[in-house]
């Protein structure tokens, strides 16, 4: 039904009139852009790009796409990690970047509403004008589009203490796939009037409706935040530290990881200094008053000493604790630059389980011959095993990368674990995720899909297909 | 110029700088075209995309979406310093429009400018009845000492630069026998005349060379090597003038940075510590971003320089400023015209000019 995604004169010419010429893009170059998103090895030319100025046009692109069976995808910046905005059959990518304005901050209530294209750093820099802050931090924030975190829930580096985009989504304006503009959830903290609409939209990657606005809580501004890093022989203990600095009743804003191969990756491409031969690397921070946030490095000092640190380097300053989270910012890049394919992935487990999942990880890559290194947030257990290919053309090794991945999945929801923490399901996870729900959920998650989209024209291939 | 092979799909683009890119979006929000248009094809990302389809044979060469494109950038490279893989986005440029702009499929405009540029006696004389600094003809340059690199336009268009920069010193030769630097045809699709002609530059001035171009000081720099180039306000990184004063109060300046200076040399904390001992600084907050000037972009290209430049005198216009100073004599004129259909009070000044103006 949906194969014969060629798109018609009329409907065209309806598009052409709903959001103005100048706004809806048909020529094969410029839809070849949007053949795919920030995950590596996912394609699909759209048939239509079009960028609606509101949720006035938006319903009526969703209504005629519902008449005339034709996919949309619904698309922020495409900054995305589970190929969540690639086009797989065809159809109208729905850009939402000219719904771009902040509508208001109101710090007496403390709360943001913005449309659903600003970018969660601009979001967060509004918010900051008012001595408040947005806490998720997803490391895309700077083009990533708060619409897009949302349909995503996004995550971030401060997860352990802040929690992540869900925690902090007060209510959204939806466009649903026939056309009616809902309003899901508000400005309040307390509303318990119907179902959790907001949560249920918050995380659906753009297969239940379209967000076209989105009211956030936000929380007064930490006066300092700063950070820390610890090295262990092993992740094992690096592991045991966490445990003991939570143990001590600390629930620090950051609490990275990386391990030798990272170290290794990162010392080649930026040359801090990190030690050479320690196992592990534990990044700590924390944040609110000065008093607080010394007596938490206290803690995690010692916390990190007992647990056999080999050297733990705490910051003076802002300054210093910039160039100590060089070392995890610039992870990816370092590895990155291994080779021509990146391919980053996404899994949680258990918080005391992680040292051990990093072994398994380790022992999967080497029987499946791939380089595979592996950083992420050693706080909430979330790992981002990343895989380097030399040539995008070695479709052997990324068949090898495909079947190690496959495995580390398994691996992760053996462990109590899951398949994406904070990247999302989208075409990349979508072969997993019955594993990690089981048939009964996977049935149910069809009929709310239907429920909000009957002709099924919402981002197909991806949850709820 | 004539009889060059056109470069052919499948050999256009060096395939380690090509592959290099892993499409994370982090240069959107720094490109000012996707600022304008919010259209993931006129994005670095979304340019490179279209590079490979071009490269990959997807596209046919003569799509519209790719000449449009390749025009609509400015070149700016902002995406350069924002990019987490390295990507050299100018290298690529370059090799695009060596393909896109190859032949007649020039804008006329361009073909004029690089026609005009290759007249080298033409800047010479233009050079000296404009008076241009200049050392004794025939002065063969050092090949100890550093020399002033006078450059094609910028000798004639604004003489006044060179003579400050000699003043402010003048231990700099200044030999009348230079060339252009090759940027021009370089990003304007001639990487290799642009290769040769820089080449021949470095021989003509053997020595250390200053320049007042950020321009030309980024692409000598790529060609000849870093080593042996230096913009103007990195020469004078160490020397201290006097103060520029308006009535009882010091002089408010602005800097507008050179796209190629501060994104492919890194040089931006040069020129503001300079101008913070001679005046009252302010940081505008669009400095660092393209003022749309952007080499031939402002005349191949009005319109949208215009777009680009707009904003950005608004914040000039805003913040209360006596000049706002450039260090590139492309940024300088795209300023001063802008300021003048404006009928605005502030004055574009090249950098040199103003130092000259505080030692006096």
């Amino acid at each position: 039904m949906l194969d014969e995604a060629r798109i018609s004169q009329p409907v065209l010419a309806e598009l052409r009139a709903i959001a103005g010429p100048e706004n809806l893009r048909l020529a094969a170059g410029e839809l070849a852009v949007y053949a795919r998103d920030a995950t590596p090895l996912f394609r699909g030319v759209p048939d239509a790009v079009i960028a609606p100025a509101d949720a006035g046009q938006v319903a009526r692109i969703l209504r005629l796409a519902t008449e005339h069976r034709i996919p949309v995808i619904p698309r922020g910046a495409g900054s995305n990690l589970c190929a969540g905005t690639v086009p797989l059959n065809g159809g109208i990518v729905l850009s939402t970047a000219r719904m771009n304005r902040i509508v208001e901050v109101a710090p007496d209530e403390m709360l943001a509403r913005a449309q659903t294209g600003v970018t969660t750093q601009a979001l967060n820099d509004a918010a900051a004008a008012h001595g408040l802050f947005y806490p998720p931090d997803p490391g895309s924030r700077t083009v990533s589009t708060i619409g897009g975190n949302v349909a995503t829930c996004a995550g971030g580096l401060r997860g352990l203490k802040y929690g992540v985009t869900r925690n902090y989504v007060l209510g959204l304006t939806v466009v649903l796939a026939t056309g009616e503009i809902i309003r899901a959830g508000g400005r309040l903290w307390k509303d318990v009037a119907g179902y959790d609409v907001t949560r249920l939209i918050t995380g659906s990657e753009g297969t239940l409706g379209v967000i076209t606005e989105v009211t956030v809580a936000l929380l007064p501004d930490p006066a300092v935040s700063r950070t820390g890093l610890a090295y262990f022989d092993s992740l094992t203990q690096a592991g045991r530290a966490v445990a003991g600095i939570l143990a001590a009743g600390v629930i620090p804003s950051t609490l990275e990881f990386l391990d030798r191969k990272c170290m290794d990756a990162v010392e080649q491409y930026a040359h801090l200094g990190l030690h050479s031969d320690a196992g592990a690397l534990l990044l700590f921070g924390d944040d609110g008053d000065e008093a607080a946030v010394a007596r938490s490095f206290e803690r995690i000092a010692a916390a990190c000493a007992d647990c056999g640190a080999i050297e733990v380097q705490t910051a003076g300053d802002a300054t210093e604790s910039e160039a100590l989270l060089t070392a995890r910012r610039c992870t990816l890049p370092a590895l990155s630059r291994l080779g021509s394919l990146t391919i980053l992935e996404d899994a949680s487990v258990p918080r005391p389980r992680l040292a051990e999942m990093v072994a398994r990880i380790d022992a999967i890559a080497a029987r499946h011959q791939v380089t595979m290194a592996t950083f992420g947030h050693a706080g909430d257990g979330n790992l981002h095993p990343t895989c380097v290919l030399e040539s995008a053309a070695d479709t052997e090794g990324i068949a090898r990368a495909e079947r190690a991945f496959a495995e580390v999945f398994s691996t992760a929801i053996e462990l109590g674990g899951t398949i994406t923490g904070e990247h999302g399901v989208g075409a990349a996870k979508l072969p997993y995720l019955e594993q990690r729900l089981g048939t009964g959920q996977m049935a149910l998650l069809r009929r709310i899909k239907t429920a909000f989209d009957p002709a099924g024209i919402l981002n197909p291939g991806k949850l709820g297909s | 110029m004539t009889g060059a092979k056109l470069p052919q799909a499948g050999s256009i683009f060096d395939p380690d700088l090509l592959s290099r890119c892993i499409s994370c979006g982090f240069c959107l929000p720094a490109c000012p075209t996707y600022g304008l248009t919010g259209d993931e094809a006129s994005s670095p990302r979304g340019r490179i995309t279209l590079m490979r389809a071009l490269e990959s044979g997807t596209l046919p060469p003569d799509d519209p979406t790719l000449a449009e494109q390749s025009s609509f950038c400015l070149g700016c490279r902002a995406c350069e310093p924002v990019c987490p893989a390295g990507v050299q986005y100018g290298e690529l440029l370059e090799q695009w429009r060596g393909f896109q702009w190859a032949g007649r499929r020039r804008p006329l405009v361009v073909r004029l400018l690089i026609f005009a540029a290759e007249r080298a006696w033409a800047h010479r004389i233009a050079g000296r009845l404009r008076g241009a600094a200049r050392t004794p003809a025939r002065t063969p340059a050092s090949a100890a000492g550093p020399s002033l690199m006078l450059g094609c336009f910028e000798r004639s268009l604004f003489p006044g630069v060179s003579r400050s920069a000699r003043a402010l010193a003048p231990e700099l030769a200044v030999p009348a026998r230079q060339g252009c630097c090759g940027a021009l045809h370089a990003h304007n699709g001639e990487p290799e005349r642009g290769r040769e002609l820089a080449g021949q530059l470095g021989a003509q001035l053997p020595g250390q060379i200053v320049t007042t171009s950020g321009g030309c000081a980024a692409y000598l720099a790529a060609v000849i090597g870093r080593d042996r180039v230096t913009e103007l306000s990195e020469y004078l990184r160490d020397r201290s003038f006097g103060e520029i004063r308006i009535g009882d109060r010091r002089a408010r300046v602005a800097l507008q940075d050179s796209c190629h200076l501060r994104n492919g040399l890194g040089v931006w904390r040069e020129p503001r510590a300079l101008l913070s001992a001679i005046a009252e600084y302010v940081e505008l907050p669009g400095a660092g971003r393209c003022c749309g000037a952007a080499g031939t972009y402002a005349l191949v290209r009005p319109r949208d320089s215009r777009r680009v430049l707009d904003p950005k005198l608004d914040q000039i216009e805003a913040a209360g400023l006596d000049y706002v100073v450039a260090v590139n004599p492309g940024c300088l004129r795209q300023l001063r015209q802008g300021l003048r259909r404006r009928k605005s009070k502030v004055q574009a000044v090249h950098i040199a000019d103003l130092l000259r103006q505080a030692a006096r």
